[in-house]
């Protein structure tokens, strides 16, 4: 991509601004005698002291170790932009309780958790257990730009305006000092585009050191690091939804979702803010470690003391709403942002399984070939995709009648191989008078519109496009009925959904999205909810598939995301190209979507861009297939890649890839099942788990799938061994036993590890004291293993013990919400196997235990018996490579049982 | 055939699964291990091969075989067994509750109306595809005549060459002589001559030093393939110099010496070079300097390597010009860029006014230049055709010549957008149907089925995609009545795949003893 067609910073007139502010600090305080304190919360005045202008602020506890801080202006000139839908539901209150209240300082406490107000300047230190872990505009970089008149008051106003004007002139008139002379304030250009920015400027900003923090990271999408770098001498992360193609990466350039989430982290304690904020967003980074700068400063003046990591949140309008999560380990904090977001809920078991996507399947025949080969080949798959080329013109919810005349047979040819279809349906609508859309949504007023009141137009897939305001609740109603299937005849309730190109991407547009001056549902201006758009989207294709078939669980894979999208839909890291650094990336970057709150993340398998050759796409299919979402996909005009189409050796190590893939689906969908539950990420960098480990903290090639695999995919050329880190659970450099799934050869101690590989290797380890639930059985399709049998994999720990948990439904419907689930916790101590049913086991299943793997037992037991009911029976143990195996349990899932080794 | 065996083995490995003897043991196919026989179809993988469950999915890569009495039997992988879906006809990969009707019979009875269908089809193909081998050989003993009767005549020629030759050279004697005489008498006259002559001059030191690049082997001829590596004498700009361009320039012979170079040659071959240099230049500056590079060295005798980097080059270039259907464009422009315009500027020089002996020798002269110049023609058409002949001879008209009818024939398909074209032994090419340039998918390349090689044919080297390969098409062929393409698709970007029927692939026998076999086998 080339870069010049995004902004900088600097050619950003908000950030710009707000940046300045770094140079000079800004002078803000509460103004006494306004605070007035309630259960939950406390408010106050805040005033600007150059300009006077006056501030609501209100600090919330909420349940959960969790403060919201808001900051709105006291009396502005318009209402300020309030972010919707991003929280799951209202928040849950907490309670505070004020301990101290003296000149300039207000102490609350919440729970362990406490608050220190500085009233001048102003300044709110959290602490956690009494450790300082956020301190909220420590370094004064609280910037707020109140809204104001245009100082040429001659320029002419549109009728409407008038009664407005009146209200004004009652307001304060601005002093000398408050000018805004950026050439940017009030109009802006980019390239060819004009940003006429009617409200001038509105920016707001605000920092938040980490005190106990060494490292942060968070703030997705972002082609980057796991952990954040500086940003002295770079331009700021940048959070902008847009449409990249063959983006850089190594780059803190914006991409196609917006989460504005950050923790700091250190051995003691996480922390998390969550900037609530729908505008385009610039955050710089302060950290220790890689700014030359400040350590080349401190050596000078020989202090040892850096400053903390720090966060400077610049957002171009809206108010100040922050989420200040005090952990206080990672995965507390995790949980407590899902809290407020939510999490994707349970899906469909097909979903965790592998998709064959490809811009595009060129026909009926191609599609029902290509699922043939599949079964050819004896490779599993179960969703093949259809990309835009499937549409009559590009005209969602319509068929190419020529290439797709008879949709629901290809359908039912797919379908009644136990797999499913996905078509694409983008946000851009064709102008076209034929089309009933575009007919539709022109009648009814249902686009965006631009400053002057018309349908806006731009250009993408379609030609000139317009792009319904899905902010209006009943554009949303509109679209989710269109899913209807009576309406959407030529699909089942079984063809889900791929809502690309939503950031909006706009060929034409400034930057390739959506002009800012646009307006929508509301009168909000684009500039205020751009990085909402996608997810306002995807409520509306949420709402039309649960409404299509309530008893079936969407599934959509989106581009653009913001916070809380991950109720809605599963992420994919958009267009990579075919080259090694892009699949490194591919798990950097969803290990930072994860904390995020989206754990249904992952890459083009083999990358949209480009013709990767065997070796890269090999290891693409080993890397995709331990992560959660699992798609290859490809450019048009990439050469076709369906496995069968390279080398016998090639094709067999994707086979293998993929099988491995289904043989773990019990665990992927237990961890999802537990994400809904806990909100807890499926997948998890190092440091989820062992925080004290500072040298894991930056290890980002590797990942956990909950805590117990360890994987760390093979992603560099030519190489027959990897560099694998087995973190640390203490800061003695203790570890824990990690047993490689394939040969349960065990690693005992902390540190690197040089582990030799070969064309079929994937590096993957199971922790010691963890269970581990498979189906080890081979089916063309996930969806037909619902009744197979499953395989238990115990790794013992130092102490001979391991537990883990499984959990099966019926793998499609909402009935598990009612209880129809079985939900159990295995636990192994003392040569002894038992389960323990979490709630009663109302799911009524046919699958049983087929086997029980136990790896690291000291000596080879005789045989075993398993208890049911009372009744107890011999079963077989068998001895193979480093493990036991139990022969045959037989024991059906939802039924109480203990298996006991008995040794000679 | 009702042997008792265990559910999923083939009634030929029945034996295998019986328990050792006095024993109530069995062990796995591969050795590996002895298992209480009871545990075959147990529902429990315990042999590494996969052996003791044939009827069941416990196995990874285990086979399941389905009898489908009144069908065809199959093998088919363990993981489709008991997955709810059916599989074999007769149902038994399924446990009754899933409910899979036996269909063995009305699929049997179909498959044989089918095999009855295609069997007829096959034996009414073959008689038509008789009269194609007749017409075939009766083609290629046309050709193998006509050949013969070349040679003779090649010979005949030859020989003719040889005396017009030797005839050419007495009169040339005499003419040179006369000339040189005449102009001793003229040089003292004529101020001017010296000037006059100093362009022929140069022109044959340009021409000299051309030659010498040219003539890579160094044997003091200019060969047809020494010109075929200069990509610049690519006239009709299909990334290839053929025999036929090449000998254009070397006035339709085999080879030329020096003086022949000079004289015939080099006055068709400088423009085309001319116009090379200035068509190279920019757009791109690094390219103009990889031009300008090898044209230096160009000057310099040049190592063979060299020459053929600069046709590769040359050939680039071709290929980026070569965008969808642009190449046809050129052609169109071709007389414009041609030799045919630049020849006379070389020779337009005015003859001298010779007095009445000179010019009766130099007429003499001529006369037997042209008497050879006309031997030579004649020689070069009997190459010509000779050469037609090899061709054709080498394209592999099938086993028994039944191919060689299509060659000159093409055949259309229209779909909604394009009307492709096919031209057996010719080309592939495809044309939109709201007009436009054709596009050329494929030159024919080669026959490539496997393992029935005469079942597809291969057109390579087409037009070069926006950002991708040359366009190549694949003809797959079966048996009809008619020849007709009866489907063309794009499965891959740039590569097209043709549905091509004909009377040539009916063969009744071959037919009948496949589906023997296969039947056999199973």
């Amino acid at each position: 991509v080339d870069p010049g067609n995004f902004k900088t910073c600097e050619q950003s007139s908000f950030c710009r601004r707000s940046r300045k502010i770094q140079g000079s600090g800004s002078k803000y305080a509460l103004i006494p005698g306004t605070l007035n304190t309630y259960a939950d919360s406390l408010t106050a005045d805040l005033v600007n002291k150059e300009n006077h202008h006056q501030f609501a602020f209100k600090l919330e506890a909420l349940e959960g170790s969790t403060f919201r801080l808001q900051i709105d202006e006291k009396q502005p000139l318009r209402p300020r932009y309030r972010v919707e839908h991003a929280l799951k539901g209202p928040t849950q209150a907490g309670r505070i309780r004020v301990q101290r209240e003296t000149d300039g300082e207000i102490v609350i406490t919440s729970e362990k958790n406490k608050a220190v107000i500085h009233g001048d300047p102003f300044r709110i230190d959290f602490f956690e257990n009494d450790v300082l872990v956020v301190s909220v505009n420590a370094k004064n970089w609280l910037y707020f730009e109140h809204l104001r008149q245009k100082a040429q008051e001659q320029t002419f106003h549109p009728p409407e305006n008038e009664n407005q004007q009146e209200q004004d002139a009652a307001v304060e008139t601005p002093k000398a000092a408050d000018t805004i002379d950026d050439p940017g304030a009030w109009e802006e250009n980019f390239k060819s585009h004009h940003d006429s920015k009617p409200y001038g400027p509105e920016a707001v900003a605000l920092d938040f050191s980490f005190p106990a923090a060494k490292v942060l990271f968070g703030i997705p999408e972002h082609a980057d690091s796991f952990i954040l770098k500086s940003t002295s001498g770079t331009d700021p992360y940048r959070l902008y939804n847009l449409d990249v193609f063959e983006y850089i990466v190594d780059s803190k350039m914006a991409l196609y979702g917006s989460v504005p989430v950050i923790y700091g982290h250190g051995a003691q304690r996480t922390a998390g803010v969550y900037w609530q904020n729908a505008a385009e967003t610039w955050v710089d980074i302060q950290t220790s470690e890689t700014n030359v700068v400040s350590s080349l400063v401190n050596f000078v003046s020989g202090s040892q003391k850096t400053p903390p990591p720090a966060a400077h949140f610049m957002s171009e309008s809206g108010i100040v709403d922050a989420f200040i999560m005090l952990g206080p380990k990672p995965m507390d904090a995790f949980k407590q942002y899902a809290a407020l977001t939510g999490t994707h809920e349970l899906p469909q078991l097909f979903a965790l399984a592998y998709h064959q996507s490809r811009w595009n399947y060129n026909d009926e025949r191609d599609v029902t070939s290509v699922s043939a080969k599949f079964d050819e080949y004896n490779i599993p798959m179960d969703t093949m995709w259809l990309d835009i080329e499937h549409t009559d013109g590009k005209r969602y919810f319509t068929w190419d009648k020529f290439k797709f005349p008879h949709p629901l047979a290809m359908i039912k040819n797919l379908t009644e191989l136990g797999r499913h279809l996905v078509v694409i349906v983008d946000p851009h609508i064709k102008r076209d008078n034929n089309y009933f859309f575009h007919r539709d949504c022109t009648d009814r007023g249902y686009y965006v519109k631009t400053r002057e009141g018309n349908d806006y137009e731009g250009w993408c897939w379609p030609g000139a496009a317009s792009y319904p305001d899905f902010f209006n609740p009943v554009v949303r109603e509109y679209y989710a009925s269109q899913y209807a299937l009576d309406k959407f005849q030529t699909v089942t309730a079984d063809v889900m959904l791929w809502n690309d190109m939503n950031e909006p991407s706009v060929f034409n547009g400034p930057e390739i999205t959506a002009p800012k001056d646009l307006i929508h549902f509301g009168n909000w201006e684009h500039r205020d909810v751009h990085n909402l758009y996608g997810h306002m989207h995807l409520m509306g294709s949420f709402a039309g598939l649960q409404q299509r078939d309530p008893n079936q669980r969407p599934f959509i894979l989106t581009r653009a995301h913001f916070a809380g999208s991950q109720r809605y839909a599963a992420i994919w890291t958009g267009d990579n190209f075919a080259d090694w650094s892009h699949l490194q990336h591919s798990v950097k970057m969803c290990l930072t979507e994860a904390v995020a709150g989206f754990s249904f993340c992952g890459a083009d398998v083999g990358a949209f861009f480009g013709n990767p050759d065997t070796e890269l796409l090999e290891r693409w299919y080993q890397a995709g297939a331990f992560l959660p979402f699992f798609r290859a996909h490809a450019h048009i005009d990439t050469k076709r890649r369906e496995p069968w189409l390279f080398p016998e050796r090639t094709r067999q190590v994707i086979q293998n890839a993929v099988i491995k893939r289904y043989s773990y689906l019990p665990l992927w969908y237990t961890a999802f099942y537990e994400l809904e539950l806990t909100g807890e990420p499926v997948i998890r960098p190092l440091l989820a788990h062992y925080p004290l480990d500072k040298e894991a903290f930056g290890v980002d090639s590797q990942l956990l799938v909950q805590d117990r695999l360890l994987v760390r995919p093979v992603m560099q050329q030519g190489v027959s061994k990897v560099d694998v880190y087995f973190p640390a659970i203490d800061d003695k450099k203790n570890s824990d036993w990690w047993y490689d799934v394939d040969t349960y050869q065990r690693q005992e101690r902390s540190g690197y590890v040089s582990v030799p590989v070969d064309d079929f290797k994937i590096p993957v380890w199971q922790r010691g004291g963890s269970i581990v639930p498979k189906k080890e059985r081979q089916r063309r399709a996930s969806t037909l293993m619902l009744h197979d049998p499953y395989t238990l994999i115990i790794c013992l720990d130092r102490q001979g013990k391991a537990a883990g948990s499984l959990y099966l439904d019926d793998e499609k419907s909402y009935a598990y919400r009612q209880g129809q689930r079985i939900h159990v916790n295995y636990e192994f101590a003392h040569d002894q196997l038992v389960n323990s049913f979490v709630g009663k086991p109302k799911y009524k299943t046919l699958a049983w235990i087929e086997r029980i793997v136990i790896a690291g037992l000291e000596k080879v037991p005789s045989s075993a018996s398993i208890t049911v009911n009372g009744v107890s029976q011999q079963l077989e143990v068998l001895q193979h490579d480093n493990t036991v195996v139990v022969r045959k349990p037989g024991v059906k899932m939802d039924v109480d049982f203990a298996i006991k080794l008995n040794f000679a | 055939s009702e042997v008792p065996r265990p559910l999923g083995v083939p009634l030929a490995k029945a034996s295998l699964y019986q328990p050792r003897a006095g024993e109530n043991s069995w062990t796995c196919l591969d050795g590996s291990r002895t298992i209480p026989f009871s545990h075959i179809n147990d529902d429990y993988c315990d042999c590494a091969d996969g052996s003791d469950e044939p009827g069941t999915a416990a196995c990874p890569q285990g086979q399941f075989h389905c009898v489908n009495k009144g069908h065809q039997p199959v093998n088919i992988p363990s993981s489709q067994v008991q997955d709810g879906i059916c599989d074999c006809c007769d149902g038994s990969d399924e446990s009754e509750t899933v409910g899979c009707p036996n269909t063995c019979l009305e699929l049997g009875a179909a498959a044989a109306v089918q095999r009855r269908n295609a069997a007829e089809l096959h034996k009414r193909g073959a008689e038509r595809r008789q009269e194609m081998i007749s017409r075939g050989k009766q083609m290629k003993a046309e050709r193998e005549a006509r050949r013969l009767e070349l040679d003779q005549r090649r010979k005949e020629q030859e020989l003719l060459r040889a005396e017009k030759e030797q005839l050419k050279q007495n009169a040339e004697a005499l003419e040179a002589e006369a000339i040189e005489i005449f102009k001793e008498q003229q040089r003292e006259v004529d101020a001017d001559t010296a000037q006059a002559e100093l362009e022929p001059q140069q022109m044959r030191q340009e021409a000299s030093l051309t030659f010498v690049r040219y003539d890579t082997n160094k044997d003091g001829f200019v060969e047809v393939t020494e010109l075929m590596v200069d990509m610049n004498l690519d006239r009709d700009r299909n990334g290839v110099v053929t025999v036929e361009e090449a000998k254009y320039f070397l006035d339709e012979r085999e080879r030329v010496d020096l003086d022949a170079f000079v004289t015939l040659a080099w006055p068709r071959i400088k423009s085309l070079q001319m116009l090379a240099e200035g068509l190279f230049q920019p757009p791109q500056p690094e390219e103009v300097t990889q031009q300008a590079e090898v044209t230096t060295e160009a000057i310099q005798p040049t190592p063979p390597k060299l020459s053929e980097e600069q046709a590769e080059l040359a050939g680039d270039d071709d290929i980026e010009a070569d965008e969808e259907g642009e190449e046809d464009q050129y052609d169109d422009e071709e007389p414009d860029v041609g030799v045919g315009e630049a020849s006379p500027d070389v020779e337009d020089a005015t003859p001298p006014n010779y007095d009445p002996e000179t010019q009766r020798l130099i007429q003499q002269a001529n006369e037997a230049r042209n008497a050879l110049e006309e031997v030579e023609r004649s020689l070069r058409e009997i190459q010509q055709e000779v050469n037609e002949i090899d061709e054709q001879n080498n394209k592999g008209y099938g086993l028994t010549e039944e191919w060689a009818v299509h060659d000159g024939q093409c055949y259309n398909f229209e779909d909604r957008e394009y009307v492709y074209t096919l031209c057996p032994f010719d080309r592939a090419s495809q044309k939109s149907r709201s007009g436009g340039p054709e596009t050329t998918l494929g030159r024919w390349d080669k026959w490539s089925g496997e393992p029935k090689q005469y079942s597809q044919q291969k057109y390579t080297n087409g037009a070069a995609c926006w950002n991708g390969p040359n366009r190549s098409a694949i003809i797959n062929i079966s048996c009809a009545l008619e020849p007709k393409v009866t489907a063309v698709s794009e499965p891959n970007r740039c590569e097209y795949y043709f549905e091509f029927e004909t009377p040539a692939a009916c063969d009744s026998e071959a037919y009948q003893s496949e589906s023997e076999n296969l039947h056999d086998e199973l």
